[in-house]
C-alpha cells in the first residue's frame, strides 16, 4: 500500500491544522510546504502520525522534504509492500 | 535612539477583551456597566461531575473566526484568547501591520500566565499515557508552556521588541502591565500587554480544587459574593484582555487620544493564603503605586477591588484601603465587576484595568453584580452604575500565592 | 545617580554535584554529567539520556514537610537560595523586608508533579473526565509556577516585588534581567534572582522527542552534548537550579560585603520568526547584545568571554555564532565562547541562571570554562569555542546569551570591578 494525496491532505489538516483539499494538493504538489502553511513542526507531526498508523519508521529525510510531491515520492519508495 | 526614560510616559491606546460577558470591548463594557452576572454552571466537556460547579465560561467565542485554522490546532485555548484579544486591542489602537512592520523592534509583547495551556496539555498527557510517547504531537512543546501566548503574538504580528512572560498568581496581571509601562519608559514605543487564561478543562479544574479559597457553592447567584456575610470563596473564569501600552509621545504623533496613563505600580508579597497579612502588603503596594504616580490619596476617584470573596481576605482588603488612603478610603467608591464575570486568575486585574479606563471615559462607575448587604466599612458600588467623573483609578489585585499589587491610572485628559 | 547592581552571593544545584565548589570543579575540569536516564524507565523514547542531579533534599537542610510541600524544582531553588544567601553574608532578618525582592525563572514549573497526579486521576490516560478524588494534596501548588517565587520569598522573608518569569529557555536570563531592573530602578535593594527546572519527566522528554530536538546518542551519553561540534545531534536534557543575590552596590559596600562582580546590562528581544526555529543571521540576538552593551556603556571589546547558549542543535550553533559576530565584530574572533551545556545539559528555564553563575565564577577565578566534547569543527561555526580544556584568561567583562522557544533572545553582561570606585 502507499500514502495517497488524500491521506496526506487529511494528515495536513489533522496534524498541522492546514486545509488543502486532495484535488488542490494534487495541483499544488510542487508548492513548498511552507507556502501551503505547514511548518517544520507540522511536517514532523505528519511523519509521526504516519509512523504510528502504519507501524513502520519513515525515512529520516521525510521531515526535510520541501514539497508534497517530494514527500510522497520518498515515503512511498520506502513503504514496504503490503504494510 | 532612546530618549531620556524619565520623559516618557505609558498610555493605554487600545483595549481588546475576550471575556465571559463579552467578546468585544463594547459588549464587555455594556455588560459591566449594566452589572450583569454571567456566572453559570460549568458545562465544559468532562468537567460536569467535578465539585467546582460554577465558573465564568467564555461561550460566544469562535476561535475559527478569530485566528487561523493552523494556529487553532497548534495552540491552546488560552493562546486563542490572547491572539484574538491582541488583534482587537491593536485594531482599537489603529496599529495595523503596515504601521508596525517598518519598525518591528519598537513593539514588544508582555503577558501574564497563571496556568498555561492546560487543556492542550491534558490531551497530550492522555496520548502519552494512554497510547505511548510516540503519540505525543510536536505542538505540545510550544502550546502547553506559559510563554506560548507572548511568543505567538510576537510571531503572528511580527513584533520583535522586548518580550516577557510573568508566570504569576492573580496579581501578575497588574505586574505584566507594569512591565509594559516600564519597557515603554525605557524606550520601546509600544507593548501589547495583558493576560488571558483558560483554566476550565477537566484536569485543570482538579488542580484548582486544592485552593481552599475556591467557591464550591453550586448556585451561580450565590457562588461569588465578596464583602458580604455570605462570602464563600471565589469563582474562576476564563478569557481576559490585552491592552496596547504606548508612549504618550508616540500616541500623539499618530494622532491618537491618550485614553489613560499607567502612572504608578508597586507589588509586595505577604505569603500564600495569609490573608490577614495581605492587609499590610496591599496597603504597602497602594502607597508605593501612589508614590510612583505622584498621587495623593484623596485624588483616587475609584478603586477596583481584588474582592477575593473569603471573609478574612475581604476584611484585610477593606482595611488596607483605609490604611493607605486614610479617611478617604471610606468615602471613595469601590467596585468589583468581577463578581459578575468570575476571577480569571492573571486576567482578572487586566479586565479590571480595561474597565477602569472605560469607566473614566464614560463617567460611570460600574456596579458589583450580585453583591448586596456589605459587611465592611466601604462605599461599594452595588445595584447599578453610579454617575461620576473619575479621573484617577486604583486597581488592586492579590494572588493565591501571596502577591499584592496596585496600579494607578489617570484619565488621558488628566495628565 | 544611577544605581548599580552587584552580585554578592551565589548558590547552585546542578548535575555533577550540589553547591558552588562541586559545580566549579566540574566546569574547570571539563567533565560531563550526562548519563542514561534513571528517574523513570525511558524505553520507547528516542532520547533516553539526561544530566540528572544527584540530589537529596534532606541532606541539604530541607525539613520533611518542606520536601513534601515543594516540587523538586522548588527544592532546587530553596537549597540554591540557602547557599546564595549564606554566601552573601546578608542577615536578611535585619533588612527591610519590603526592600527584598525575588525574581525566579522556570520554563516548565510543576509539570513533573502535574504529570504524576494526572496519571492517578486519569487511570493512566484512560479517561478525559478525570477522577479528582485520586489527586494528591499538594497538586494545586504545581498548577501555577508562581509557587516557585512564592516558596523562595517565604523562606527568606522577602516582601518586596516577588515574581516568577517564564520565557521558555531564556527564563533564567530574563529572571536575572528583571531582578537587575528591579534593583537598578529602585524597587528593591536586594533581589534573590535565579531559576530552576526539573524537566526530566516522560511528558517533557516525549515532547522534545516529538520535535527531534534532543540527542538520540543513547549509547554514549557522556559525549552526547556536543555544542558547536559538527557531529552534534541535539541537546541533552538537564535539570537544576541557581540563585544569585543581587544587591544595590552602595548597600553592599556599606555592609562591607564581598562583591563578586557587577551586573551591568540586560536586554531581550523577540525574533518574530518561529516558535522553535532560528534564523541563520541571528539579528535579534545581536541586537540584544548590542542593547545590553549600550546600557552597560561598554564597547564590544570590553567582552572577554561569551557564555553561549550552545544547546547543541545545528540551527542554534549557527544562529548564535552569526549573532555574536554581528554584535562584537572582529573582536568575536579573539573572544573565547563556550557552552557549559556540554557538561551540565540543557535544563530549559534554569540553565540561563546556571550560566550566569558560571560567568560569575569565571570572573572570580579568571578562568574560561570549556566546551566539552568539542572535537570536529563545523565550517560554519568558526569562533574559538574553547575545546575541552578550561583556560586561564584575564577577564573583565563577560556576556551570557540565550534563545528560547517563542523566539526570545536575551543577553546579560557582567563586569568585574578592577579598582573602580
Amino acid at each position: 500500500m502507499s500514502i495517497t494525496v488524500d491521506e496526506l491532505s487529511e494528515l495536513m489538516k489533522k496534524a498541522a491544522g492546514v486545509t488543502v483539499s486532495p484535488a488542490d494538493l494534487q495541483d499544488r504538489a510542487d508548492s513548498g510546504f511552507d507556502v501551503l502553511g505547514v511548518d517544520s513542526l507540522g511536517l514532523l507531526g505528519i511523519v509521526g502520525e504516519l509512523e504510528n498508523r502504519h507501524g513502520v519508521p519513515m525515512p529520516v529525510d521525510a521531515e526535510r522534504c520541501k514539497t508534497p510531491r517530494q514527500f510522497l515520492d520518498l515515503v512511498n519508495s520506502a513503504m514496504p509492500a503490503g504494510a | 535612539m532612546m530618549s531620556e526614560p524619565r520623559s516618557r510616559r505609558a498610555a493605554v491606546t487600545g483595549i481588546g477583551v475576550v471575556a465571559p460577558n463579552g467578546t468585544s470591548t463594547e459588549t464587555f463594557w455594556k455588560s459591566v456597566q449594566e452589572g450583569r452576572n454571567v456566572l453559570d454552571k460549568v458545562t465544559r466537556d468532562g468537567c460536569e461531575h467535578l465539585p467546582m460547579k460554577v465558573a465564568g465560561e467564555v461561550r460566544d467565542f469562535d476561535p475559527a473566526a478569530a485566528v487561523e485554522e493552523r494556529l487553532i490546532v497548534q495552540t491552546d485555548r488560552f493562546t486563542h484568547f490572547a491572539m484574538a484579544a491582541a488583534d482587537l486591542a491593536l485594531e482599537d489602537a489603529r496599529l495595523g501591520r503596515a504601521d508596525t512592520e517598518g519598525s518591528p523592534f519598537d513593539v514588544g509583547v508582555v503577558t501574564a500566565a497563571g496556568s498555561g495551556g492546560g487543556e492542550f496539555g491534558q490531551r497530550e498527557l492522555q496520548q502519552l499515557w494512554g497510547k505511548g510517547s510516540r503519540f505525543v504531537g510536536p505542538y505540545q512543546s510550544i502550546a502547553w508552556f506559559y510563554a506560548a501566548s507572548t511568543g505567538q503574538i510576537s510571531i503572528r504580528r511580527g513584533f520583535k521588541g522586548p518580550c516577557s512572560v510573568v508566570a504569576a498568581d492573580e496579581a501578575g496581571g497588574l505586574d505584566a502591565l507594569a512591565h509594559a509601562a516600564r519597557a515603554v519608559r525605557r524606550g520601546t514605543d509600544v507593548i501589547v500587554a495583558g493576560s488571558t487564561e483558560a483554566p476550565i478543562a477537566p484536569y485543570s479544574v482538579v488542580c484548582q480544587l486544592g485552593y481552599e479559597e475556591l467557591s464550591r457553592e453550586p448556585d451561580p447567584a450565590r457562588a461569588y459574593r465578596p464583602f458580604t456575610e455570605q462570602a464563600c470563596g471565589f469563582v474562576p473564569a476564563e478569557g481576559g484582555a490585552m491592552l496596547v501600552v504606548e508612549d504618550t509621545g508616540s500616541a500623539r504623533a499618530r494622532g491618537l487620544p491618550v485614553r489613560a496613563t499607567l502612572d504608578g505600580h508597586a507589588s509586595t508579597f505577604t505569603g500564600a493564603s495569609r490573608w490577614a497579612e495581605s492587609r499590610a502588603g496591599l496597603a504597602q503596594a497602594i502607597r508605593g503605586a501612589l508614590a510612583e504616580a505622584g498621587c495623593a490619596p484623596e485624588e483616587v476617584d475609584v478603586v477596583f477591588a481584588d474582592a477575593l470573596g473569603v471573609p478574612e481576605a475581604d476584611r484585610a482588603e477593606a482595611l488596607a484601603i483605609t490604611d493607605a488612603l486614610g479617611a478617604h478610603g471610606r468615602r471613595v467608591p469601590v467596585t468589583a465587576p468581577k463578581t459578575g464575570i468570575g476571577r480569571g486568575y492573571c486576567a482578572a486585574p487586566v479586565l479590571d484595568t480595561a474597565a477602569a479606563v472605560l469607566a473614566m471615559e464614560h463617567g460611570l462607575i460600574p456596579p458589583t453584580p450580585g453583591v448586596f448587604d456589605i459587611c465592611h466599612d466601604l462605599d461599594l458600588v452595588t445595584g447599578r452604575a453610579r454617575a461620576a467623573q473619575p479621573r484617577t483609578a486604583l486597581v488592586l489585585s492579590r494572588g493565591l500565592m501571596g502577591s499584592n499589587s496596585a496600579l494607578v491610572l489617570r484619565h488621558g485628559a488628566a495628565g | 545617580m544611577t544605581r548599580r547592581v552587584a552580585v554578592t552571593g551565589i548558590g547552585i544545584v546542578a548535575p555533577g554535584g550540589v553547591g558552588v565548589p562541586a559545580f566549579w570543579d566540574l566546569l574547570a575540569s571539563g567533565r560531563t554529567a550526562t548519563r542514561g536516564i534513571t528517574f523513570f524507565d525511558p524505553s520507547g523514547l528516542r532520547s533516553r539520556i539526561a544530566a540528572e542531579c544527584d540530589f537529596d533534599p534532606a541532606a541539604h537542610g530541607l525539613a520533611t514537610e518542606e520536601i513534601e510541600r515543594a516540587d523538586r524544582y522548588i527544592q532546587f531553588a530553596l537549597v540554591a537560595g540557602d547557599e546564595a544567601v549564606r554566601n552573601s553574608g546578608l542577615d536578611l532578618g535585619r533588612e527591610d523586608p519590603w526592600r527584598i525582592g525575588v525574581s525566579l525563572g522556570t520554563a516548565v514549573g510543576g509539570t513533573t508533579r502535574l504529570e504524576h497526579d494526572y496519571v492517578l486521576v486519569s487511570e493512566a490516560g484512560r479517561r478525559w473526565d478525570v477522577d479528582h478524588r485520586q489527586a494528591q494534596p499538594q497538586l494545586h501548588r504545581a498548577f501555577s509556577p508562581s509557587t516557585l517565587a512564592s516558596a523562595v520569598a517565604e523562606r527568606f522573608g522577602a516582601q518586596g516585588p516577588v515574581q516568577t518569569v517564564s520565557t521558555g529557555c531564556t527564563s533564567g536570563l530574563d529572571a536575572v534581567g528583571y531582578a537587575f531592573h528591579t534593583v537598578q530602578e529602585g524597587r528593591a535593594d536586594i533581589c534573590i534572582a535565579g531559576a530552576s527546572d526539573s524537566p526530566i519527566s516522560p511528558i517533557t522528554m516525549a515532547c522534545f522527542d516529538a520535535i527531534k530536538a534532543t540527542s538520540p546518542n543513547n549509547d554514549d551519553p557522556e559525549h552526547a552534548s556536543r555544542p558547536f561540534d559538527n557531529r552534534r545531534d541535539g541537546f541533552v536534557m538537564g535539570e537544576g537550579g541557581a540563585v544569585l543575590v543581587l544587591e544595590e552596590e552602595e548597600h553592599a559596600k556599606a555592609r562591607g560585603a564581598h562583591i563578586y562582580c557587577r551586573l551591568d546590562g540586560y536586554a531581550t528581544f523577540g525574533n518574530a520568526y518561529h516558535m522553535t526555529g532560528l534564523t541563520s543571521e541571528g539579528l535579534e540576538m545581536a541586537r540584544a547584545i548590542e542593547t545590553a552593551l549600550n546600557h552597560a556603556r561598554l564597547d564590544p571589546t570590553a567582552i572577554d568571554y561569551v557564555n553561549a547558549h550552545g544547546s547543541g542543535t545545528r540551527q542554534n550553533d549557527r544562529h548564535e555564532t552569526a549573532a555574536v559576530k554581528k554584535a562584537l565584530g572582529q573582536h568575536a574572533y579573539s573572544t573565547p565562547m563556550s557552552s557549559i551545556k556540554s557538561m551540565v545539559g540543557h535544563s530549559l528555564g534554569a540553565i540561563g541562571a546556571i550560566e550566569v553563575v558560571a560567568c560569575v565564577l569565571a570572573l572570580a577565578h579568571q578562568v574560561v570554562p570549556p566546551t566539552a566534547n568539542y572535537e570536529t569543527p563545523d565550517p560554519e561555526c568558526d569562533l574559538d569555542y574553547v575545546p575541552r580544556v578550561a583556560r586561564e584568561r584575564s577577564l573583565g567583562g563577560v556576556l551570557s546569551v540565550g534563545s528560547g522557544f517563542g523566539g526570545f533572545q536575551s543577553a546579560v553582561i557582567l563586569t568585574r570591578q578592577r579598582g573602580r570606585t
